[in-house]
């Protein structure tokens, strides 16, 4: 690129040019300002010249011709260096008008990206920033250490009016006072002077001037000029088409400009300018160049005056170094110097101007005259940038001045930014715009607030201009310069540099930047006054979960504070706070379906319709086959298409509202935006379609001015206020209940932060799969929440009155279950099922009439007998009917007893579903389910578990051990009552211990075991099969007290009995030998705080069932005969007789086979003592104390132990008779077999050595596997024989 | 250790993936941002001269007043960026490729979904540990 094209390049020809001192009279003053001008800003649109195409030649006479060139005009009283408080007031001044134009941007949209990026270069950058880094530099006009701002030639000007014009000329020379730099001997005071006759056609004919123009001509030679203006009678607009205006006048009467000046005026001002110029101004800087360049030539240039310089300056070396330098006057060498490359500069000749600057570089830093050396340094790098010479050199002057100029502290400052500036520009040309960039910076860091905020949003600039463009880096320099507007109070411009940055900034994970820029750009806006956009981006920033406590509250008051300051109340869309969970959207409602709470919704739709499959009508149930139920489900599809809700019901949405913030916030009115479309306004099918994209189009309004045309009376809200901690997630829910028929529409949600900002947000239907209750086929969203309303129905109501949360297990209970009917209308048939029959049963109506638990104790008079036929009806069919009488008429409440059982302990789910028909038959729906829902903890209370072995003694009669453990960990329990079902059975009280339990009540943690008998009473084999529950009871607690007793044969405690067995076991055929245990205790009041009072379980129940005799034989046998027998050994052996009864409890004939012999073979005997012991030693407190071990002690002889005793061989007795005894015992018989035996010698015999096989034949193919066949050993029969001599 | 230092990782998106305040100074409120708008800004640079060598550690790409950037671009493009305030060259070498050894078990996890944000408390803890050990 062209240097001279370049902006540097055009900039420097336009600036660095002659300086024309302008003095002028008052008179001058006032006949221009008729035009509303100035003596210079009348001249000023002229001192441009395009074209100006004037031959110059160079000191070395090389012809060139100068095509664009400039004046520029300064009064003298002007022409002193600004100081810095004044330049500070002036460059502010810029930056404001700016930013009054700037206004109107900040209301309209920040740019974008690719906006940003179609701009071209000029118009990226603001163009009051040229102007403002034009004004910068001006700043530092008329410096004594450069030339080019000095004076090059004087404009002497005098009206015709003044008195003695000739005489003016030489006053206003001698009284003005004329710059300092002429006077202080910097500049050289012999100036070109140039003399000026002004003349005001308005006060005369022109002939006196004439005159006045020949004595000056005679007085001053030809150096003067005659100038007319003001020749125009009345106001025209011959000058409305020239720039009068250059930056800095704030004169804005446009009207009132250069009216008085005629076209004759503006052409006569051109052409003197023309003339000064060329005639004058570039003769005499051509001229003096060629002076300045032979004295030079004489005295620097050549190696004698080189060296001799160098001696020259080594000799000045012990000078104190001043703050500026030496004071180089005009007359020295130094300034000639300077002041030829600089008129060379002026004349474009800059291989002159270079060389010069090079020469006197050297000569200022052996002075160590910094500031004149870095003035020197700055244009050598000028010079090498307009030559287009090494760009390596040209920054390398710049970079020496810049650091130079900021070496000699404060007062090189400025220079050091003007500098940067052209620095900056340099290399801005050469398109080295990251260079570029950081030079800004680095200027930007020396100066003031306001004007490092210019230096960093050209930077930032720079960086947009780079390429690829670096965006990050633009963006972060805005923003820096936005904070330094703000710190010298430009907000407009501070703005404008925020929201100029918010592209690069939007939608990333950078949240401290982009809550840093929302809050301050919110922030600004809202102090000048702009609120609506202040709120936008106060928005931004309120979900701001990952800043401090501190600036969380910062943000909120502010937000708050702005949207107060509005006045009025403000409604968002898409609020961010509180954070809305969408996905957590839930829609709750009620159609044939009802439900008792909330709760019971979410338990799953298919567990339910499980539950109801016996209590729906058929018609909706009933599939044929899968062809069928394929067309049945495509058709109800279409059929309803949206779901079906009944006026007056409500309607609830269910969603999670989340608080990001650790502040807490108060959120009210939280309400459903709705719409309901009355029935005989619902259009048809075809008109819906239409309607579609109308409705999407008003989604976008706000919702209150949707709220005023439907009228409110067809629905009515809730409204619900809550605060939300912080980080707190709450689900709330929200009802509509519409008031008539229609089709009902949620659209969305709506809430009011903290009473000032109202947000409200649409449902969105993106995803398909959204969780949605209450529906069995998952489709849109969109569909599923419009709901068609029908006609009011009935509805029931119910709960469970005194439903434990926690219960003990076996805890019974009689609980209420109250049906409330709320509408007018009567509903009939109403039917229930229960999902768990084990721990919940419905009762019968005479229940409520009795007192709990007094209904169940035993009646003397216990007539009726028909109960039980009734339990095994109802076990079969877990549906209940209400009695046909019970139709619920409107308004009305239905109390059914229910007795609650908790079966075994752990958590347990209740499910209730009641069906009831609508009496009054409406076209709608038919039926409605209510369905109800309870968690259960069943805490385990008493263990009880039942050990049952045969009774040595008696065949008839078994031992029964019951082990009972309390698992409580506070409570204590009396036993009251065991009771054994059936009567087949009957429990009997040990005879001796009547009193057998030292204690009545089992503490926490104890256990405790007990015995009884129990008596088969089985003599009859029940031929009807059907299990009776009569069965026996014990009263185990003290007969002093007047208890009574339970009758387990009654209703809840039969029918919970049932179900009971029907859990336990599998097998609940009647198998004749397995019992049925009912123990009933109290608790006696614990301490423990599971229970509230009134809730404290009264009666306790516990189920055992299918306890079998835990012997592995069918067989129990009992050896009889003589115990002791005296016998006189010396005359004979003894014999004895004895009878084995045995008894058969199987079910199936089994055949027996008595085997005895002499020895006993070991491996039997030890086998079936372990498994003896084995099922006993599991239970605590009992112990399987062997006879063996008594008789030990009681007999000498060791004959029990055949092992022992295997020292003979032969046992010392024999059995006679048969040794093998077969036959066929029928089932529940009893036989006798008679043994008999021989002694050889006195002592104490174990008759045990015989073993029993048997073999039973099933009766039917698959049960009692374990007993098809066995052995067993004998039991011990221990006899004493002794020695009776005769 | 170093009295500021901030670590960010950011992921190729250009989205920071993990923050850290590693540096022993007291933290201020408005260091949080100004270190994000500076290493921000630095990924422009980065950008430039990730693709001019070959070596994953770009040392100090980018200063700002006297604090440094140095960075650390992985395989899969996730720069690792420290911005301090101390010159110990070898130091932050040591504490990137540790980082990134912890950063790649983080990425072997099969439930971490890459480019998304770190919130392993182990990988948090580790990395301050690292930079106590190296900063």
């Amino acid at each position: 690129m062209d240097p001279l094209r370049s902006y540097l390049g055009t900039l420097l020809q336009e600036e660095i040019t002659p300086v024309i001192m302008v003095l002028s009279t008052p008179l001058v003053e006032d006949a221009c300002q008729k035009n509303g001008l100035n003596f210079i800003e009348l001249l000023l649109p002229f001192s441009l010249f395009n074209k100006i195409n004037v031959p110059v030649r160079t000191a070395n006479d090389q012809p060139y011709r100068l095509q664009m060139f400039k004046l520029r005009l300064a009064y003298a009283s002007d022409i002193h260096l600004q100081n810095y408080e004044a330049a500070e007031e002036h460059l502010k001044k810029v930056v404001l008008d700016a930013s009054q134009k700037t206004l109107t941007d900040l209301i309209s949209e920040p740019p974008q990206l690719e906006n940003l990026l179609k701009n071209s270069e000029s118009d990226l950058c603001p163009s009051w920033i040229e102007t403002f880094n034009k004004e910068l530099i001006r700043t530092l006009s008329f410096s004594e250490h450069e030339t080019f701002d000095h004076p090059v030639a004087c404009l002497l000007v005098v009206s015709s009016k003044d008195e003695q014009p000739i005489n003016r000329f030489v006053d206003i020379l001698n009284t003005n006072q004329l710059p300092s730099l002429l006077s202080d001997g910097v500049m050289d005071p012999k100036v070109l002077k140039h003399y000026l006759l002004l003349h005001d056609n308005q006060d005369g004919s022109p002939e006196k001037i004439t005159s006045i123009l020949a004595e000056m001509r005679n007085t001053y030679g030809s150096n003067c000029k005659l100038l007319c203006i003001n020749s125009a009678q009345s106001a025209n607009g011959n000058g409305k088409d020239i720039q009068w205006m250059p930056y800095g006048s704030h004169v804005l009467r446009n009207d009132d400009i250069a009216c008085f000046l005629s076209t004759d005026d503006i052409n006569a001002v051109r052409d003197f300018m023309l003339d000064l110029s060329s005639n004058f101004v570039i003769p005499h800087v051509e001229q003096k160049i060629r002076i300045l360049n032979q004295q030079v030539a004489a005295t620097r240039k050549g190696f004698r005056n080189q060296i001799k310089n160098l001696w020259w300056r080594k000799g000045k070396e012990d000078t104190p170094e001043t703050a500026n330098g030496p004071i180089y006057t005009f007359s020295s060498i130094e300034s000639q110097i300077r002041v030829l490359a600089d008129y060379a500069f002026m004349l474009r000749d800059y291989e002159l101007a270079l060389s010069n600057y090079r020469l006197l570089s050297t000569d200022y830093k052996l002075d160590k005259a910094w500031k004149h050396y870095a003035g020197v340094q700055e244009m050598t790098g000028l010079c090498y940038f307009m030559l287009d010479q090494s760009r390596k050199d040209s920054e390398y002057c710049m970079e020496n001045a810049f650091t130079t100029y900021l070496k000699i502290g404060s007062s090189g400052q400025r220079n050091a930014s003007r500098c940067g500036l052209w620095w900056a520009e340099m290399l801005k040309a050469r398109g080295q715009f990251k260079d570029a960039a950081n030079i800004y910076f680095r200027i930007s860091n020396e100066e003031p607030s306001l004007l490092a905020a210019v230096m960093l949003e050209q930077a930032s600039y720079c960086y947009l201009l780079s390429s690829p463009p670096m965006l990050r880096k633009y963006g972060f320099h805005l923003v820096l310069a936005g904070n330094r507007y703000y710190m010298s109070d430009q907000r407009h411009h501070a703005i404008r540099a925020y929201r100029n940055a918010l592209f690069v900034y939007k939608q990333n994970g950078w949240s401290y930047i982009s809550d840093h820029v929302h809050y301050n750009v919110g922030r600004w806006y809202s102090f000048i006054g702009i609120l609506d956009v202040a709120v936008k981006h106060m928005l931004e920033v309120l979900a701001c979960s990952h800043q401090s406590l501190a600036t969380q509250n910062m943000f909120l008051d502010d937000f708050f504070h702005i949207v107060q300051s509005m006045g009025k109340k403000f409604e968002v869309y898409k609020l961010r706070l509180p954070v809305i969970n969408m996905a957590s959207l839930k829609v709750l409602y009620e159609d044939f379906r009802t439900y008792a709470s909330p709760s019971d919704v979410h338990v799953s739709e298919s567990l339910w319709q499980s539950l109801e499959e016996e209590l729906v009508p058929s018609a909706s149930t009933g599939r044929s086959n899968w062809l069928d139920s394929q067309i049945k489900s495509s058709s109800s599809k279409r059929n309803d298409e949206s779901p079906v809700c009944v006026a007056g019901e409500s309607v609830v949405v269910d969603l999670e509202f989340i608080n990001p913030l650790q502040v807490s916030i108060s959120v009210s009115e939280i309400s459903l935006i709705c719409e309901l479309l009355a029935k005989s306004k619902e259009p048809d099918t075809g008109g819906a379609s239409h309607t579609a994209p109308e409705e999407d189009s008003e989604l976008k309004d706000s919702p209150s001015c949707r709220d005023s045309n439907s009228d409110g009376s067809s629905f009515t809200l809730s409204k619900l206020d809550v605060v939300l901690g912080g980080g707190e997630t709450k689900r709330i829910q929200l009802e509509v209940s519409p008031k008539i028929e229609g089709l009902l529409k949620i659209s969305g949600v709506r809430w009011t932060l903290s009473d000032i900002v109202v947000g409200y947000q649409y449902f969105e239907f993106d995803s398909k799969n959204k969780e949605k209750k209450g529906r069995r086929a998952r489709r849109s969203l969109s569909h599923n929440l419009s709901f068609i309303v029908i006609k009011g129905l009935p509805k029931l109501d119910a709960c469970i009155q005194h439903l434990p949360k926690k219960v003990f297990a076996g805890d019974l209970r009689l609980l209420l279950l109250e049906l409330h009917n709320q509408s007018e209308f009567s509903v009939k048939n109403v039917k229930m099922k229960i999902s768990h029959p084990r721990y919940l049963i419905p009762g019968n109506m005479e229940d409520l009439k009795m007192d709990f638990p007094e209904c169940l104790e035993k009646q003397k008079s216990s007539g009726s007998k028909e109960t039980p036929a009734n339990v095994m009806l109802k076990f079969k069919n877990l549906l209940f009917s209400f009695p046909d009488d019970a139709t619920i008429q409107g308004g009305t409440n239905l109390t059914w007893p229910l007795w609650f059982h908790a079966g075994c302990s752990g958590r347990i789910s209740l499910y209730i579903s009641i069906y009831y028909e609508v009496a009054s038959c409406s076209s709608d729906m038919k039926y409605r389910i209510l369905r109800m829902h309870h968690d259960l903890e069943v805490l385990p209370s008493l263990d009880v578990s039942f050990q049952i072995s045969p009774c040595a003694s008696s065949l008839e009669e078994y031992f029964v051990r019951m082990d009972i453990l309390n698992r409580t960990k506070s409570e204590t329990f009396s036993l009251n009552q065991l009771s054994c079902v059936g009567n087949l059975w009957e429990i009997l009280a040990l005879p001796e211990s009547l009193s057998i339990h030292p204690v009545q009540t089992l503490l926490a943690g104890q256990a405790l075991s007990c015995f009884f008998k129990l008596k088969d009473c089985r003599k009859v084999i029940n031929t009807e099969g059907e299990l009776t529950l009569q069965g026996s009871d014990v009263l185990m607690i003290s007969h002093g007290c007047k208890e009574a007793m339970i009758d387990v044969s009654r209703s809840p405690l039969a029918e919970f009995h049932q179900h009971e067995r029907f859990h336990q076991g599998k097998s609940a055929k009647g198998d004749s030998s397995i019992v049925d245990f009912i123990l009933i205790s109290k608790m006696q009041g614990g301490n423990g705080p599971v229970f509230e009072p009134g809730m404290q379980p009264k009666l306790l129940s516990y189920h055992s069932c299918h306890c079998s005799i835990s012997s592995r034989c069918p067989l129990s046998w009992q050896m009889n005969g003589p115990r002791m027998i005296n016998h006189d050994f010396s005359s004979s052996f003894c014999e004895a007789i004895f009878h084995l009864r045995i008894h058969s409890c199987s079910d199936a004939a089994v055949i027996i086979r008595l085997t005895t012999y002499d020895t006993l073979p070991e491996k039997n005997q030890s086998s079936d003592g372990v498994k003896l012991s084995d099922s006993a030693e599991n239970e605590g407190g009992w112990h399987d104390i062997s006879l063996v071990n008594d008789m030990k002690v009681l007999s000498s002889i060791p004959g029990n132990r055949p092992k022992k005793s295997s020292v003979d061989t032969l046992s010392p007795f024999v059995w006679c008779a048969t040794s093998s005894t077969k036959l066929k015992l029928e089932p529940l018989c009893t036989t006798e077999i008679s043994l008999k035996i021989c002694l050889f010698a006195p002592g104490t015999y174990d008759l045990s050595n015989y073993e029993l096989h048997w073999e039973a034949k099933p009766l039917e193919e698959g049960i009692a596997d374990v007993w098809s066949s066995g052995s067993a050993h004998g039991h011990p029969f221990h006899l004493t024989v002794l020695h009776a001599p005769r | 250790m170093a009295n500021t230092a901030c670590f960010i990782i950011v992921s190729r998106n250009d989205i920071p993936i993990y923050e850290a305040e590693v540096g022993s100074a007291i933290k201020k409120e408005e260091a949080a941002q100004q270190h994000q708008f500076i290493l921000h800004a630095a990924l422009d640079i980065v950008e430039d001269l990730a693709w001019t060598t070959s070596a994953m550690f770009l040392k100090a790409v980018d200063k700002f007043n006297d604090l440094v950037v140095s960075v650390y671009v992985t395989a899969g493009h996730t720069r690792f960026m420290l911005l301090h305030d101390s010159r110990n060259e070898d130091g932050i070498k040591s504490f990137f490729q540790e980082v990134q050894e912890l950063y790649i078990k983080i990425l072997l996890n099969p439930l971490y979904l890459p480019g998304s944000r770190i919130t392993s408390s182990h990988f948090d803890t580790k990395v301050r540990a690292l930079a106590r050990k190296y900063l």
